[in-house]
């Protein structure tokens, strides 16, 4: 190989490493990071960024080398010369790559382990906890243990999310909130087909798998809201099936767990229309004034009137059916089954609540 | 090489066989293999499947007797077998397994000699290469029309043009269609037509069977196709079909279970064939060290279809039992395990990735290496590659399933034998580049698509190191970076391969040269298109867009109608592909037996080679792809004198 050649291969190359580090560099790739799991993960993209400019540069400086000094007039009947092969040259690129890609498995085996880590899972703290835990399903709290970190159960069907705070007795809603710098252990649960918890400032996603429990840690560290969203085709309400997280200091988030526990029960013990509506997730994808919800995703239910009058019942007798039967009557614009049936399973006392509330509510 | 240009010696070679025998006439037609025998079959088989379903609901005193979706699920087994059946698909065996007078084979069934020898079983691999490419093309034409309809749909955030369910049968019905139909196939026709040539083999160790192979695609794509027409609309659970939500949808996807049964089945018999062939049939002195490298690749292809598949039947006849015999394989409230699924799935699906890759990565060794005008860079190392990654590609199947809930310590073994992949696949890339290295190349159509293809590839590979690894993974998995992966890996990398072969093969299959000007139209338009349209995903699926969606978030609506319009520009292209194929082919200039000045057995008969392929039995006396090396010869004929050393310059 002349001098010459080499020269104007490195400057091919560098040419090309620069080029594809400025899309690298100058395109906000990621996503902010919002939580320490998520820095972890940038870490891996970079390193592995890294080298694949390397090998971009190497191929494309190549290629187009060959491209503009290799190439035969079309009357040119000549061969090249009968090179068959370099043991040497090919050991060399059998070898780089393989150490490439060990050092990328090394790095993302070590992330992975760092991310998956719960602060402290000692033994003595396992035998409290096993005393004091309470269950929903499979999946269990920590069992007031301050040492183990705090569990969210979530509840994933057709399609909507339900998040469950058993360390702070029913507290439950379709939004889940974190508090801020502290490590969270999702319990992930589904009640019918597969879906994937994914927020993507977290980083982190798993699937929901029905009959089992799986799991995922989240450190938050960044104030803010944030969608979540199902990633695993679950039905044709799949694109809808998004949520919020928001992150919230550790004191508003105390202020709101107790808000749940006190809020939760209304007067007598009977759970409030209103305590219903959020801790079952209808805030999730529909707008209602007197509950604050704006979800989008379903019909708007300060409208609930009109779509009775549409679908010629009575106020109170559509909304029960609704609830029960989403797909008796579906509203011009909408979809049916994109609502879960499971609603009807809820005590009649509940529903009875929602009835009324939802009636009294759109009036 | 004078012995070696053969002109049709039909006469000649027939006279060895005994004479076709005459037509039937008169009401014989209908019982002789043929269309006319369909009509009554497809009929009789139907009511032999709707019979049966009736007799035995009534029997068991199940109401109601006559059930539509129990009927419809049966009937995608007896219908197609009808149609074979009076197509002539078992004929030849029949005979044979009742003990009847085996009828002396008078070849009337092999070769072409109009265009209606192309729509009846036909034994010649000749005709059997090109009726895989012409059905898969046409399955490639429909399921990119299919990926517009999204395009469209997916060009502003909201609905547009379809409901979420259709939107979720259009992606299941695209993706279904260009693997199942389109690149799997499409590689066995261009293997078809070309392997026997490349041994010096007169046809494909089993002709019956490969001509039953072939008609058992359009079977396949029909079914596929007509999904969109039954209640409830087309299969709408992805490709993939994750089970318990497959089991729960409309009847399409019985269609997508049954379809894929009989495009594996296919699948299967032609890999079986290729390995006998190779195995078998080579010409004298071709050893396996001096196989050319598509039947090398060919070879390992065929090695991972017949072990792979069996798996993904069964993953869909779970699925199908589930919902239709109430089994619960997949139901968790009875004992069932929904991962199981995956776990079956992706242990045929990810061997898949390879079946769809290797033999494009043996078209661009033949392409580069001839274009070029040099020797295959490290020929054996190519060859062994291929095996690295049939062994190692059953072992990496679980890296589909990094978030799905499975046993957390595998997949860091997983992780470790997916990134291992990349060294056998950067020995072929890097080996490529070598051959490229001081050469004397030639820019035809197939060499650019060939170029097109190793960079492309490159770029999906390395988007593969990301998805290898799990932290990212976790990130990335279901998202639109995911859909970036597989179109860099499928379309930048198996069509372009596709493209490549059946532009470098066009003179010898039809005879006629294609256009060269329209030919590199086509790749230009293609390439910038395809980045244009698939680069973006990567940035919306880090950024946070989930695939399978047709509703998005507003913030990714600018580049998603960028991406839109880029698609229909790639789409676009094809139809310049399709106007120089058609016109090519009938008006093309005529082609020399060799245009490439290829070393191949194959470009040493006539274009379109003789009905038996070689006239003379070729002597294979060295490597493949000598080019450079003064005096060598691939294949002799009979007559021809090999070169004593001595004489040879060096």
């Amino acid at each position: 190989m002349r001098r010459g050649s080499i020269v104007q291969l490195v400057v091919l190359g560098m040419l090309f490493g620069a080029g594809a580090a400025a899309v690298a560099l100058l395109i906000p790739w990621l996503p902010d990071p919002a939580s320490e799991q998520a820095d972890r993960i940038d870490f891996v993209f970079w390193f592995v960024t890294a080298i694949c400019i390397a090998i971009f540069a190497l191929v494309a400086a190549v290629i187009v080398y060959s491209i503009i000094h290799f190439r035969a007039r079309p009357d040119d009947d000549e061969d090249g010369p009968p090179t068959h092969g370099h043991t040497g040259l090919e050991i060399v690129w059998t070898a780089i790559p393989a150490a490439l890609v060990t050092a990328i498995s090394i790095v993302s085996a070590v992330v992975l382990a760092k991310n998956e880590q719960l602060p402290n899972t000692s033994s003595a703290s396992a035998a409290r906890s096993a005393q004091k835990s309470t269950v929903d399903g499979l999946c269990k709290s920590r069992g007031g243990d301050p040492m183990k970190p705090l569990v969210v159960c979530v509840t994933a069907q057709q399609f909507s999310w339900l998040f469950k705070y058993p360390d702070y007795g029913s507290a439950s809603s379709s939004i889940l909130r974190l508090p801020i710098h502290t490590t969270v252990q999702l319990q992930l649960q589904s009640l019918d087909v597969i879906h994937s918890f994914w927020v993507p400032q977290f980083g982190q996603k798993q699937d929901a798998v029905p009959g089992l429990l799986t799991k995922l840690v989240i450190t938050p560290k960044r104030l803010g809201t944030f969608s979540v969203i199902c990633t695993e085709l679950c039905g044709l309400g799949h694109a809808l099936m998004r949520s919020e997280s928001i992150v919230l200091t550790g004191d508003k988030f105390a202020a709101w767990t107790k808000s749940q526990q006190s809020g939760a029960t209304g007067t007598g013990g009977a759970p409030s229309g209103k305590a219903l509506f959020v801790s079952n997730g209808c805030d999730g994808c529909h707008t209602f004034k007197p509950a604050g919800a704006k979800g989008t995703v379903g019909p708007d239910l300060d409208k609930l009137p009109d779509f009775a009058r549409r679908a010629g019942k009575p106020l109170e007798q559509f909304i029960h059916d609704s609830i029960v039967n989403p797909d008796a009557y579906v509203e011009p614009g909408y979809q049916k089954g994109v609502m879960p049936g499971t609603f009807a399973s809820l005590p009649a006392a509940q529903i009875d609540a929602l009835v009324k509330y939802l009636q009294q509510g759109s009036k | 090489m004078s012995g070696a240009v053969v002109g049709f010696h039909e006469d000649e070679t027939q006279a060895e066989h005994p004479a076709p025998a005459a037509p039937p006439r008169g009401f014989r037609r209908l019982l002789a293999p043929g269309w006319l025998r369909v009509l009554w079959t497809i009929p009789l088989f139907f009511g032999i499947g709707a019979g049966l379903v009736v007799l035995i609901r009534w029997l068991e005193g199940w109401d109601p007797i006559w059930n539509g979706s129990v009927i419809t699920t049966v009937e995608l087994t007896t219908v197609p077998l009808g149609f074979l059946v009076g197509l002539g698909g078992f004929d030849y065996w029949m005979r044979y397994a009742t003990g009847a007078a085996t009828q002396a084979e008078d070849h009337s069934g092999h070769g072409a000699h109009s265009w209606r020898d192309y729509f009846r079983i036909n034994t010649d691999h000749k005709v059997i290469g090109i009726q895989y490419l012409v059905t898969t093309i046409v399955f490639f034409v429909i399921a990119g029309l299919l990926a517009m309809f999204m395009r469209a749909e997916l060009a502003r955030p909201g609905m547009q043009f379809v409901d979420n369910q259709t939107f979720n049968g259009l992606f299941s019905v695209h993706a279904a269609l260009m693997i199942f139909l389109f690149v799997i196939p499409a590689f066995a026709g261009i293997g078809n037509y070309v392997i026997p040539l490349m041994l010096g083999a007169p046809d494909m160790a089993f002709p019956r069977l490969n001509a039953l192979s072939f008609w058992l695609l359009p079977i396949a794509g029909i079914m596929m196709v007509s999904s969109f027409l039954v209640p409830g609309g087309a299969f709408a659970a992805g490709w993939t079909g994750y089970a318990p939500l497959s089991v729960h949808q409309p009847l399409g996807t019985v269609f997508f279970n049954m379809g894929v049964q009989w495009a594996g089945a296919s699948s299967i018999m032609t890999g079986l064939n290729f390995l006998v062939t190779i195995i078998t049939m080579r010409a004298p002195g071709m050893t396996f060290w001096r196989m050319p490298l598509l039947v090398w690749a060919n070879f390992t292809t065929s090695l991972l279809v017949v072990i792979a598949t069996p798996f993904i039947a069964g993953s869909q006849f779970f699925v199908m039992f589930d919902r239709v015999l109430h089994t619960h394989f997949f139901d968790y409230t009875a004992g069932g395990y929904p991962l199981g699924y995956q776990h079956i799935f992706w242990f045929y699906s990810h061997p898949a990735v390879y079946i769809m890759m290797l033999p494009g990565f043996g078209i661009a060794s033949e392409v580069i290496s001839v274009m070029a005008r040099k020797p295959i860079f490290g020929y054996r190392l190519m060859a062994l590659s291929l095996m690295a990654i049939l062994v190692l590609g059953f072992s990496v199947w679980a890296h589909h399933m990094f978030v799905a809930g499975m046993a957390p310590w595998l997949r860091v073994p997983m992780m470790v034998t997916s990134m291992v992949i990349a060294v056998p696949t950067g020995i072929k890339v890097f080996s490529w580049l070598a051959t490229l290295w001081d050469g004397r190349i030639h820019f035809y159509t197939p060499m650019l698509f060939a170029l097109g293809f190793v960079s492309m590839f490159v770029i999906g590979g390395l988007s593969g190191i990301y998805l290898a690894a799990v932290p990212i993974d976790i990130h990335t998995s279901d998202t639109y970076f995911v859909v970036a992966h597989i179109h860099y890996v499928l379309f930048g990398g198996s069509l372009f391969t596709i493209f490549a072969g059946i532009y470098f093969w066009f003179p010898k299959m039809t005879g006629r040269m294609y256009n060269e000007r329209l030919g590199k139209l086509h790749f230009w338009l293609t390439f910038v298109g395809f980045n244009l349209t698939f680069f973006p995903m990567h940035y919306l699926g880090i950024q946070g867009m989930p695939r399978r969606v047709a509703d998005y978030a507003p913030r990714f609506a600018d580049l998603n109608l960028f991406i839109s319009i880029a698609s229909f520009g790639l789409g676009a292209s094809t139809v310049v592909f399709l106007y120089n194929m058609i016109t090519s082919w009938r008006f093309g200039e005529r082609a020399p037996a060799n245009p490439w000045r290829s070393l191949t057995l194959e470009w040493q008969v006539s274009s379109p080679p003789p009905i038996f392929n070689f006239d003379e039995i070729p002597q294979v006396v060295g490597n493949p792809y000598e080019y450079g090396v003064p005096g060598a010869r691939h294949g002799v004929f009979n007559g021809d004198r090999v070169p004593e050393e001595h004489e040879v310059p060096v």
